[in-house]
Order: structure tokens, then sequence, then C-alpha cells
């Protein structure tokens, strides 16, 4: 009541009292003070039937509304509120705010008025949907403020930057690990090379490639068995990789023995003819062996019957158990 | 009634259709159904008062959506749009309640 009825008082005053000198002499009989009259119980309704046309344009519809309310607000309100009673009772008479209301709800009439109303309230509604709609289906963005805007897209601006530099970081680190993990792979590669190399020397594996055959046919059982280790001497030194005598793999921890007719490699007896297959560079091996003083001359020597041959593939398929050393362990683990 | 309904039928109508606001208008939107709300409440406050006048409501209707948006308007171009249109609401609001309150002892004789 406050809120509407302060603003009311004071704006009607100044324009109520000067209409209101001439009107109170005519209407109304009984020229009441004129502090009363300001109140508003006669002036009020003296001024409605005018008021509502004229100051209709002046204000919204509820300011022209107020000051002609004004009036029988004056003379309802204070019924209801403390005054008499019986004072409400003749007043209501003509229509009570509630039965205004029922009647405009209720009958449904189809007026000029209620028809534009209805335009104006589906155009209200219609704003008030998509505002709510608008305001309720996007983020908080939409209504921040500038300043809130600028500064989210400062921390935008910022996080991408950390991502992007968390990102790099990752790059890096990736293509760090893919080359660790190809050297990785280069390594095994490597090691496995060295495995079969390994293993060509070590005899645990057959080996094949060119080199040359080796015959020495000792009938008469002349040939000693450090013959046959000088002649194994000789073929290394020129480059024989893989060397086998008979079926016995000569490796590094070959040993000779016996006598001659009855010669022992490793402890196995091997009898004549010594069939040597050597793979090695067959150019480097038999000059070896022919040089005069050498090998051939020597054997010969010893009435043996000696034959080399070159060939392009030897294979060399006598094998010996891998054995694991007991004592000595690779220093380099 | 049949301006309840057309209430209704606004507001229904603009939930389902999701009709897209050109962004020109967007800014002035709130603003305006503030100041509609406004003119509808005194509208409501006149009939209770068995003075209502179709024609007074449909200008100041009008005149209450245009003068808003174009306080907002101004704001904007005077750079305070802001602290414009909060004023504009907030007079807007002491209206609507004011307005409220008249309504209120009219229904509720209270």
């Amino acid at each position: 009541m406050s809120t509407d009825d302060t603003p009311d008082k004071p704006g009607k005053p100044d324009p109520a009292e000067e209409p209101a000198k001439p009107t109170g002499p005519e209407g109304k009989p009984e020229i009441k003070p004129e502090d009363k009259a300001e109140d508003k119980p006669e002036n009020g309704p003296g001024e409605q039937p005018s008021e509502p046309g004229s100051a209709a344009e002046g204000e919204g519809a509820e300011r022209q509304r107020p000051e002609p309310k004004a009036g029988p607000a004056a003379e309802e309100t204070p019924a209801p509120g403390a005054v008499p009673p019986s004072d409400e009772a003749p007043e209501a008479e003509p229509l009570t705010g509630r039965q205004r209301l029922v009647n405009g709800l209720w009958p449904p009439r189809l007026t000029r008025a209620q028809l534009t109303v209805a335009l104006l309230l589906c155009v209200l509604g219609l704003g008030l949907a998509i505002q709510v709609r608008s305001t309720s289906d996007n983020s908080a963005l939409r209504g921040a403020r500038q300043e809130d805007l600028v500064r989210i897209l400062d921390e935008l601006d910022n996080r991408t930057k950390r991502l992007d530099d968390e990102k790099r970081r990752l790059e890096s680190q990736r293509t760090q690990l893919e080359s660790s993990s190809n050297q990785a792979a280069e390594a095994r590669k490597q090691t496995a090379q060295k495995e079969e190399q390994l293993a060509v020397l070590a005899g645990t594996v057959a080996a094949q490639g060119p080199g040359i055959e080796l015959t020495v046919s000792d009938s008469k059982g002349a040939v000693e068995s450090d013959k046959l280790l000088d002649t194994i001497q000789e073929l290394r030194a020129a480059g024989a990789e893989a060397i086998q005598i008979n079926d016995v793999r000569v490796v590094a921890d070959t040993y000779f023995s016996g006598s001659a007719g009855n010669v022992e490699i490793d402890g196995k007896k091997v009898s004549q003819p010594y069939k040597f297959k050597v793979i090695g560079k067959p150019q480097d091996l038999e000059p070896a062996l022919n040089i005069p003083g050498g090998v051939v001359q020597t054997l010969e020597k010893e009435q043996a019957a000696v034959s080399v041959s070159r060939s392009e593939k030897i294979i060399v398929d006598a094998l010996r158990p891998a054995k694991r050393p007991d004592y000595a362990r690779s220093s380099s683990q | 009634m049949i301006a309840v309904l057309g209430l209704i039928v606004g507001v229904v109508v603009g939930l389902v259709v999701r009709p897209v606001v050109p962004t020109a208008v967007e800014p002035y939107l709130p603003i305006a159904v503030v100041a509609a709300l406004d003119a509808v409440f005194g509208g409501l406050r006149a009939m209770l008062d068995g003075i209502f006048d179709d024609k007074v409501f449909v200008v100041s209707f009008l005149s209450n959506v245009v003068v808003a948006a174009l306080i907002v308007f101004l704001g904007d171009k005077l750079g305070v749009g802001a602290q414009l249109s909060t004023g504009v609401v907030v007079v807007l609001g002491i209206r609507i309640f004011s307005n409220a309150a008249a309504i209120r002892r009219h229904v509720f004789r209270a």
C-alpha cells in the first residue's frame, strides 16, 4: 500500500487541487476543509471521470489508473483497514474488485477489448517464453558481463597455451620412447647376429659357405696327430671360420691325441682318410696349404696322399653341444 | 478469459516453436518483457478498479515496451547500458509491486 500510495499523493495534490476548486463549488455543495480534500475522499471521485481519458496517454496504463484509483481506493481501503465496515458495504454495492475479476473471467465474452488484450498478452507470453528459453538453454556465458567474458577468454587462452605445452612435451617424450625402442630393437638384432656368429664359432650350429675340402689319405698310418694340428693352425691362420674333420667339429677347445694311425680328436677316434671341410676364403686357404714347405708338402713327405679342392658351397654340419662354463662368467654384465 | 487464453497460447507457442530472435533485438527482449509485465499488472489493477479501457491498455503496453527498449538502446549507445537497464528494471519492479499490492487488496481484501 505504502509504495503506491506515496507516489500518488504527492503527484495528486498539485493538479488535483486546481480543478478541485472549480469543481468543489459546482459538484459538491459542502466545501470541506482543503486539508481533507487533499487527503482524497472528495477530490478523488470528482476527478475520476475526467482523468482516465486524459491521463491515459500521459503515462502507462497503471499510472493513470492509480490516480483514479486513489479515489475509490481511498474510500475502500480505509474501510477494510480500520474505519467503519458500514462504509464499505454501500460503496461495494456497484461491484467489488473480486466480482469484476470473476465477471471478466468466467462467461468468456468475445469482445474487442478481450481480443486486443489477448493479442498483447500473447505477444508478452511469446517474449517471456523466448527469453526464458534463451537464458535457460544456454550456458552462463549468455548473461555474462563483458569483463567476465574477457576474463573467461583470457583463462581459456592460458589453458590452451598450457595444454599446447603439455602436448609438445608429450610428443617429444613419445619420439624419445620410439627412438629408444628402435634402439632396443637394433640392439636385439645385433645381439642375434652376434649370437649366430658365436654359435658358428662354438660349433653349436651348422654352417655353410664357400671354402675348400682337404682330404688326407694316410693309408700307411704315418700321419701323427700333431701334423693334423699343424694343418688346423695353418687353416686358421689363413682365415678359416668353421672346420670339420670327418664328423668332428673343430672348435676352440678341440684337442688332438693318440699316435699315428690311431688319432683321436676330442677323445673321439678318427680314422683315415681325414676329410677336412673348411669354410673360409678359398683363394686364401688353398695357397696357404700349398706353399712350399707347407702343410701339403709336409704331409706328402709322410707318404700321405693329399688333395685340395675349392668349392663354392661347403657344409659344416657336425655339431657340438653348447657347454656352460662352470667358472668363467661374462664380465660385461 | 480470452485474454488469459491468449497469454497461455503465447507461452506455449514460444516454448514449442522456439522462434529465433534476431540478434539485434535480443538485448532489448528481457527489458521489453518486464515493461510489458508492468503494463499487464497495471491493466489488471485497472480492471479490478472497474476503470479498464482497452485503448489505454494497448497504448500503455506498447509505449512501455518501446520506451523501455529505447532507454536500454540509448544506454548502450552512451556506454551505460548495464546500469540503465538495471535502473529500468528497478523502476518497473517497484511499479509491479505496487500494482500487485493493489490487486491483492482487491482480491484478498488484505
